[in-house]
């Protein structure tokens, strides 16, 4: 059992304060993602029950055993990082075992060791190899492979697809998801890539400014934000974003966008919430149409830019309530400075605070 | 028409020329000329100069000068055969041979004649007649004899058989005989009759038979090795420490050189006085600490012991601060992440240096070592300004004792010929520091 609990842990450096108080639970055998923009705490988190860093204040316990003070190599855990950190002097062989041949683990143990997790990763025919001469995504591999061999409760993972070109990384995305079917073991992953989030995790927890925002699964994230940040980090394209006014009567709720955009919401809105808001829609919610699912709302628009990706195009629009994006097929051949009205579709309009920013 | 050609022409000539400053290949050449004359002039020139005159006889203020061949490598006037030992008789037990050993003083000395025209040194003791060796001339048997019988210590010794020998053992080597040819030198030695450890010494005028400059080979290696040890023993401790981070490490990091930029002539001035035979501030301190009586104070620079000691502590102060910075820069190459990595897995401090850090610095180090290497070999100023290669030539090495000879004693074909001598020690050290860093670069 190496579940991971984080209570109210915090972590300032110097006056700055890098992790701010979070409590967290990793479930044994989950594959859990932290995921923020660069300086949100995840990688400090990561070091923190890692034990590369120390806690300022708080309780991390791995496999119910509190772990403050303990060092390193006694926390049942393996780390991969993002520069996968292999040692250059040594082949993989030697890199795969140096945990288990610092613990006087026997020959014939590291023998099988190595070579089961060498077939699992790829790597039986490169053991004799020195890192400089394998490929990225072998040494990636290796470096993943080091961390198996220990057969810690907990593996931690460090943006450790960052330094590989976009192929592979959507390979190795696919790898390490398996791969953590097969060893059932409990991962904590940090990346700043939503992609990578969304596609991986069992979990994800979404963390901006050293606090947590959200701890979902990729589906709850995408569909339920829990506020603006996350909303607009989930998804690509990103969710566009108006201003506006929020007005409920009778229980009927509708948002008037700036320019004179009327939008009548059909979710039960309670009474009393008028408020200034950010109105959230995603471009894959915008249509070209008024027929088909969900109700739809019709905005005037101009075409500024056509963005096609294949299959997909990303449109970037103009109306009165501002410039968004949306995503359609290909075959619909919008071309810029058309003129058109384009649908909204109105149940899946997402409303924030504009002052708290929390969804409502 | 002809005007015409005339403007074609010109412009064709206009299109060579510009064609030719536009060229690299010339523009290149004329940048690395300078570096080509200087290469000539300062290192190609004086090195086969060298050369050439380490072939020829010579001498400050001679005008001429003579090609003698290999004559200041090696040239042997005669063989000298010595021998510090001489086993005279061998008994099975103890209390005999000591017997033995004292009836030496009733010992007498005997010369036959012997075939082949020579004469047979033998000792008589107690009856018992034991031939020593036949020579050529009947006094030369008769001295050698006798100075067996009475000049030597007679002492019995265990052999590795289980039996007793008597050995007649002289602290400088007896001198057997000179001979001016080697064969005559062979033949000699086939007639020493008992058992007998001999050397041969060449004596002669090339540098190879010259005793001083052998010891200069001697202290060369000493004086490198010495200070090389050192300065790992002192530059790896040093550069881990500058990793660390504390307060004014950048500062340290910058004095740590000054040894380094501080040129040796001036710094050397310091150490004469730290070494000075009345004022020396380290006689002065361990007297004051009541470490050593004022009576037994250290003379650094003229006490034969203790002046390798002194070179090799300058120049250890001087060039440990290159090896602590080259090792700095070869830890501060290695990734943090490299390190956390090796915590994680379990590796303590001594564990990380042993097998993470060394490995990995390793490569660096020796570049610094062969550079160091290098200097040390070749360092002259340091043992000039300290000592001149004294005291009796106890520091002298290669580049002083090349000096002395060509420079000094006016003997310009044997400074060079010694100065030679360095060319391939150090090539050959070069060779195998190479080999090494290219096995691990695989």
């Amino acid at each position: 059992m190496a579940d991971v609990v984080l209570e109210k842990v915090e972590k300032r450096f110097g006056d700055v304060s890098a992790v701010s108080g979070i409590d967290l639970t990793v479930q044994d055998c989950e594959f859990l993602i932290l995921v923020g923009p660069s300086g949100c705490g995840k990688t400090t988190t990561l070091r923190m029950i890692a034990g590369l860093e120390d806690v300022t204040s708080g309780d991390i316990r791995i496999g119910g055993r509190s772990v403050i003070g303990l060092p390193p190599r006694d926390r049942d855990i393996a780390m991969v990082f993002q520069s996968y950190a292999l040692y250059p002097h040594m082949n993989v062989y030697k890199n795969l075992s140096f945990s288990l041949r610092l613990r006087h683990t026997p020959k014939a143990e590291i023998e099988r060791r190595v070579q089961e997790v060498a077939a699992i990763l790829g790597l039986s025919g490169r053991l004799n190899r020195k890192p400089r001469q394998l490929s990225g995504g072998e040494r990636q591999r290796v470096a993943v492979g080091a961390a198996l061999c220990r057969q810690a409760g907990v593996l931690l993972f460090d943006e450790p697809l960052s330094n590989l070109d976009a192929k592979l990384r959507v390979h190795m995305r696919t790898e390490l998801k398996r791969l953590h079917q097969s060893v059932k073991s409990t991962m904590v992953y940090v990346t700043h890539d939503q992609v990578e989030a969304m596609t991986m995790g069992d979990r994800i927890v979404i963390m901006n400014g050293g606090s947590i925002l959200q701890v979902a699964t990729p589906l709850e994230a995408y569909d339920k934000p829990a506020n603006r940040f996350v909303a607009g980090f989930i998804g690509t394209p990103p969710m566009n974003f108006f201003q506006g006014m929020l007005t409920a009567t009778a229980g009927q709720g509708s948002v008037d966008l700036d320019g004179g955009v009327h939008l009548p919401l059909t979710r039960p809105v309670p009474e009393g919430s008028n408020r200034a808001v950010t109105v959230g829609v995603r471009p894959e919610h915008i249509h070209l149409s008024a027929e088909g699912r969900g109700n739809r709302q019709k905005v005037a628009a101009t075409i500024d830019i056509v963005e096609p990706l294949g299959h997909d195009v990303i449109v970037t629009a103009r109306s009165n309530a501002g410039i968004f994006q949306m995503q359609t097929e290909i075959y619909a051949g919008l071309r810029p400075a058309d003129t058109l009205d384009l649908w909204f579709d109105t149940d899946r309009i997402y409303l924030f605070d504009r002052e708290t920013e929390w969804a409502i | 028409m002809g005007d015409l050609t005339k403007g074609a022409e010109s412009g064709e000539t206009r299109k060579a020329r510009t064609a030719f400053f536009d060229r690299e290949a010339p523009f290149g050449y004329g940048l690395v000329l300078p570096a080509v004359l200087y290469l000539i002039v300062f290192i190609a020139y004086p090195f086969l100069m060298s050369i050439y005159m380490s072939f020829t006889d010579a001498q400050a203020g001679n005008r001429t000068w003579t090609f003698v061949g290999k004559a200041n490598y090696s040239k042997v006037d005669s063989y000298e055969l010595s021998a510090n030992d001489f086993v005279i008789a061998t008994f099975p037990s103890q209390s005999q041979a000591d017997d033995f050993i004292a009836k030496k003083s009733t010992g007498q000395q005997v010369t036959d004649a012997a075939p082949a025209g020579l004469f047979r040194g033998a000792i008589v003791i107690a009856g018992k007649k034991i031939a020593v060796m036949a020579m050529p001339s009947a006094d030369d048997a008769s001295f050698n004899a006798s100075s067996i019988l009475e000049d030597l210590q007679w002492k019995a010794r265990k052999t590795i058989g289980g039996k007793y020998e008597v050995v007649a053992h002289s602290e400088t080597p007896l001198v057997i005989g000179t001979f001016p040819t080697r064969a005559a030198l062979k033949s000699a030695q086939g007639q020493i009759l008992v058992d007998a450890g001999t050397r041969i010494k060449a004596n002669g005028t090339g540098v190879l038979q010259d005793p001083n400059f052998l010891l200069a080979i001697k202290n060369t290696f000493k004086y490198t090795f010495g200070t090389e040890v050192i300065k790992l023993f002192i530059g790896i401790p040093c550069a881990l420490l500058l990793n660390r981070a504390f307060r004014g490490r950048k500062l340290l990091r910058g004095l740590v050189v000054i040894p380094w930029v501080i040129p040796i002539a001036i710094s050397a001035q310091a150490w004469l006085w730290i070494f000075d035979s009345t004022y020396s501030v380290i006689n002065w301190t361990l007297v004051h600490w009541h470490i050593l009586a004022p009576a037994n104070i250290i003379n650094f620079r003229g006490d034969k012991d203790w002046a390798m000691f002194s070179v090799v502590l300058v120049n250890v102060w001087r060039g440990f601060p290159f090896t602590a910075i080259v090792i700095l820069a070869g830890l501060t190459a290695i990734p943090d992440e490299i390190l956390e990595r090796a915590r994680l897995e379990g590796a303590n401090a001594f564990q990380r240096f042993i097998y993470i850090i060394g490995p990995m610095v390793r490569p660096i180090l020796m570049v610094s070592l062969l550079f160091s290497v290098i200097f040390s070999f070749t360092d002259f100023n340091t043992i000039w300004i300290i000592t001149k290669g004294g005291p009796f030539d106890q520091t002298q090495v290669l580049s002083t004792y090349a000096y002395q000879l060509g420079v000094n004693a006016g003997y310009l074909g044997k400074g060079a010929a010694v100065s030679l001598f360095m060319f391939p020690i150090m090539a050959l050290m070069v060779f195998f520091m190479l080999q090494f860093l290219r096995r691990e670069e695989a």
